[in-house]
């Protein structure tokens, strides 16, 4: 019967099982190996042990695109949590045109993100950005956005912001599930509309805070596409990112060993930011029936 | 309520029917060949960066090719990343049967011995101007040019006569260019720059350039040695770094921030906001796509040098190149050949040249490519090409990772936050590891053969 059971099932996840294999499994595999060679891409990989790792403690530029990535991650998730849970608390209420707020929040997050990271490059350009025009309408003369490194951050904060759609609607649903009767009890006695929102809202929707910033971690610690096209990491190194750096020594510099080595330790770096979040999360969140 | 029953909801016949439907549809619809290629023809895939009159360029000396003979048909594909593209193609080992690539990579595909010999052409390396040579011969030719260009200083005739300058007499020394900048530059009374004379950062497109109008090098290839912070490059630095220090840093980030009603990278210059700007033969066709009948009385010349390296006889000047190569392991190698050797012909190396609107990449080019030439200035072009004292980018496999850290050493010089001398001797250093580690890396390659 079992093994019925498994002969049915196997052809139906094939497709499946044949892709994790082929385009996860393996070339994590490879990966590893790839991180103990010397490999060029056009020539046959030739193994020179540890080499690679004794690399990163020599790294001028390591330490740049590590504290870049680490800090615009913690920008983004901290904007991004108090701007979506805004959002999801606004679009909780009853009003008019309900529906349309709501697919008005999610829609830019369905937008290939080098399209719409494209549309931002051209908006914020200093000469033709709309940014700047609609500064210019309030009579702020706009800066040019990608040409220092604090308003190129600035560009990459507010363009990061442009998908919180997907964590907005799991707020919403977190958000659904905070029981009436609290709120009621709480208004009973006397607790105000930010009271109740910090000592009944905000812990019951802690699980599903602590899920949308582990996300948080692990997309912010990919970051790439948006500041590839907007940025280009410029000016100087202000906006040059991790993977940035493993994709430059990959496919720019040839030095697919290193960069195996940089996307290992990268790989670590969110583990082990996620395992302290989830420890924090012990602290800090809230389990109804725990 | 019905209850589906998962086992018999999709029966196996079900399935077995959609993925033939499936196959089928692809068999019958998909992967569909072009048409318009005669039958018996062996096609030849060939990979370009261009795209816009570029490629069009291109597509007529292809389509010349394609008419001149019936045995191959060279599909022309505009690909963007070609580089990185073409790297992993040419590690899958299914590279295209021509690619068109920057002079800059040349090194790394070379030494990553991904390149065919070109020996067949039988061409000379004295048929190609100095500064060609060493990127198109390794230890044997195995890139052609496709199309060159020198880098040169444009400016606009009517302003100079405006301002009591002869347009017949550009600056030819630092000094002189400073005075026509000074004069030509704009400012109201707040400061704020209305008119640059020039500016180093606009385009942006050879920054890394400045070092040798000032004697400096950036990279020895004899020694295969960085010079990041040798005296004439801090020089050429300090120059760069003079105009946010003559003018204000806010000021300039004004200039690039204000709003502008043009898209192009050519929009200063051409609007007249830049007086002078350093730029690549090719603007004389994007002038007449984008000013028209309004075309503006423009000249070239030699950018200006530090009166220490004057060379009346030798411009100064970057040059830069690209390559057509033939990637190991192709299919039709015999195929890929007879292209370049075609292309290789001096009408149609000119015929291209003139459709980029670039100078002829040969030592000699015809009286009728200079006479019809699309540039009014391109003898300037031409004789910085053939010039002693032209230069490229450093020829090294280095010099991607070389670029990045000399763009975030000259960041900081373009904001004033480190003198030339301190951001280059960073520099330097990121530089000289850099080197060091392709040595030991060619070395440990050189070891396994």
């Amino acid at each position: 019967m079992k093994r019925d059971g498994f002969l049915t099932f196997l052809p139906w996840a094939a497709p499946w099982l044949a892709g994790f294999m082929l385009f996860t499994a393996l070339p994590v595999g490879l990966g590893i190996w790839y991180a103990f060679t010397d490999y060029t891409l056009l020539e046959p990989p030739i193994m020179v042990g540890t080499k690679n790792f004794a690399r990163l403690a020599d790294d001028p530029i390591l330490g740049t695109v590590a504290w870049n990535t680490f800090f615009f991650g913690l920008l983004s998730i901290v904007v991004g949590t108090v701007l979506s849970i805004a959002l999801a608390v606004l679009l909780s209420k009853p009003a008019r045109f309900q529906a349309f707020w709501r697919s008005a929040v999610f829609v830019p997050s369905v937008l290939p993100l080098i399209a719409v990271a494209a549309i931002f490059k051209l908006g914020f350009d200093g000469e033709l950005g709309a940014a700047n025009q609609m500064l210019g309408l309030i009579g702020v003369e706009g800066p040019n956005w990608f040409g220092s490194g604090a308003w190129a951050w600035a560009a990459l904060l507010m363009m990061s912001l442009w998908g919180v759609g997907p964590a907005v609607v799991i707020y919403l649903a977190g958000l659904r599930d905070v029981p009436k009767q609290l709120h009621e009890a709480a208004s009973l006695d006397g607790v105000g509309s930010w009271g109740r929102f910090v000592h009944v809202t905000l812990p019951m929707i802690s699980p599903v805070i602590l899920f949308n910033v582990v996300i948080g971690i692990i997309n912010a610690a990919q970051v790439f596409v948006v500041p590839l096209v907007m940025t280009g990491g410029g000016p100087g190194r202000s906006t040059y990112f991790f993977a940035m750096y493993v994709y430059d020594q990959a496919f720019q510099y040839g030095d697919m060993g290193y960069a195996s080595v940089l996307g290992l330790v990268q790989f670590a770096a969110i583990l082990v930011l996620t395992g302290l979040v989830l420890l924090l999360g012990q602290r800090f969140v809230y389990y109804r029936g725990a | 309520m019905k209850v589906l029953n998962s086992q018999t909801s999709i029966t196996r016949r079900a399935a077995l029917g959609a993925f033939g439907a499936a196959a089928a549809s692809y068999a019958f619809l998909g992967g569909t060949r072009r048409n318009d290629i005669p039958a018996g023809r062996i096609v030849l895939d060939y990979w370009e960066k261009w795209t816009g009159h570029e490629a069009a360029a291109m597509q007529t000396v292809v389509d010349a090719f394609n008419a001149s003979q019936d045995r191959w048909w060279v599909n022309y594909l505009s690909v963007s990343g070609l580089d990185r593209k073409a790297k992993i193609a040419i590690a899958a080992e299914d590279p295209p049967d021509l690619l068109g690539l920057w002079h800059r990579n040349i090194p790394f595909f070379r030494r990553s011995g991904a390149l065919m010999s070109l020996e067949s052409l039988g061409r000379s390396r004295d048929d190609y101007a100095s500064v060609l040579r060493p990127i198109l011969f390794g230890d044997v030719q195995d890139a052609a040019p496709t199309t060159c260009s020198s880098i040169a200083l444009y400016y606009d005739r009517a302003m100079f006569r405006e301002f009591g300058f002869d347009p017949d007499q550009p600056p030819a020394t630092i000094p002189e260019f400073d005075e026509v900048i000074n004069a030509l530059t704009i400012r109201d009374q707040d400061g704020k720059v209305e008119r640059a004379g020039f500016l180093p950062g606009d385009p942006g497109w050879w920054n890394w350039s400045y070092g040798p109008f000032f004697g400096g090098q950036m990279y020895d290839a004899a020694t295969d040695q960085a010079m990041v912070n040798s005296p004439g490059m801090i020089r050429a630095y300090e120059w760069v770094q003079s105009f946010p220090q003559r003018w204000g840093l806010e000021n300039l980030r004004r200039f690039q921030g204000a709003l502008v009603d043009n898209p192009s990278p050519y929009r200063n210059f051409f609007s007249g906001r830049l007086a002078t700007t350093l730029q690549g033969p090719w603007v004389a066709k994007f002038m007449q796509e984008e000013m028209g009948d309004n075309l503006m009385d423009y000249a070239a010349a030699p950018f200006p040098v530090d009166p220490s390296v004057q060379d009346a006889a030798n411009p100064h000047g970057s040059i830069e190149c690209d390559v057509l190569v033939v990637p190991r392991n192709v299919r039709h190698p015999e195929g890929s050949l007879a292209f370049v050797s075609f292309l290789q012909q001096p009408e149609n190396l000119e015929e291209l040249a003139s459709g980029h609107g670039k100078p002829s990449p040969l030592v000699k080019p015809s009286a009728s490519f200079l006479a019809e030439h699309p540039n009014r200035s391109i003898e300037v072009h031409q004789n910085i090409m053939v010039s002693q004292n032209a230069f490229a980018e450093p020829f090294t496999e280095v010099w991607p990772e070389f670029s990045n850290s000399l763009g975030a050493g000259m960041s900081k010089i373009d904001v004033l936050q480190a003198t030339p001398a301190e951001a280059f001797t960073q520099v330097q250093e990121e530089v000289e590891a850099q080197l060091t580690r392709a040595a030991a890396r060619r070395a440990l390659r050189e070891s396994r053969l």
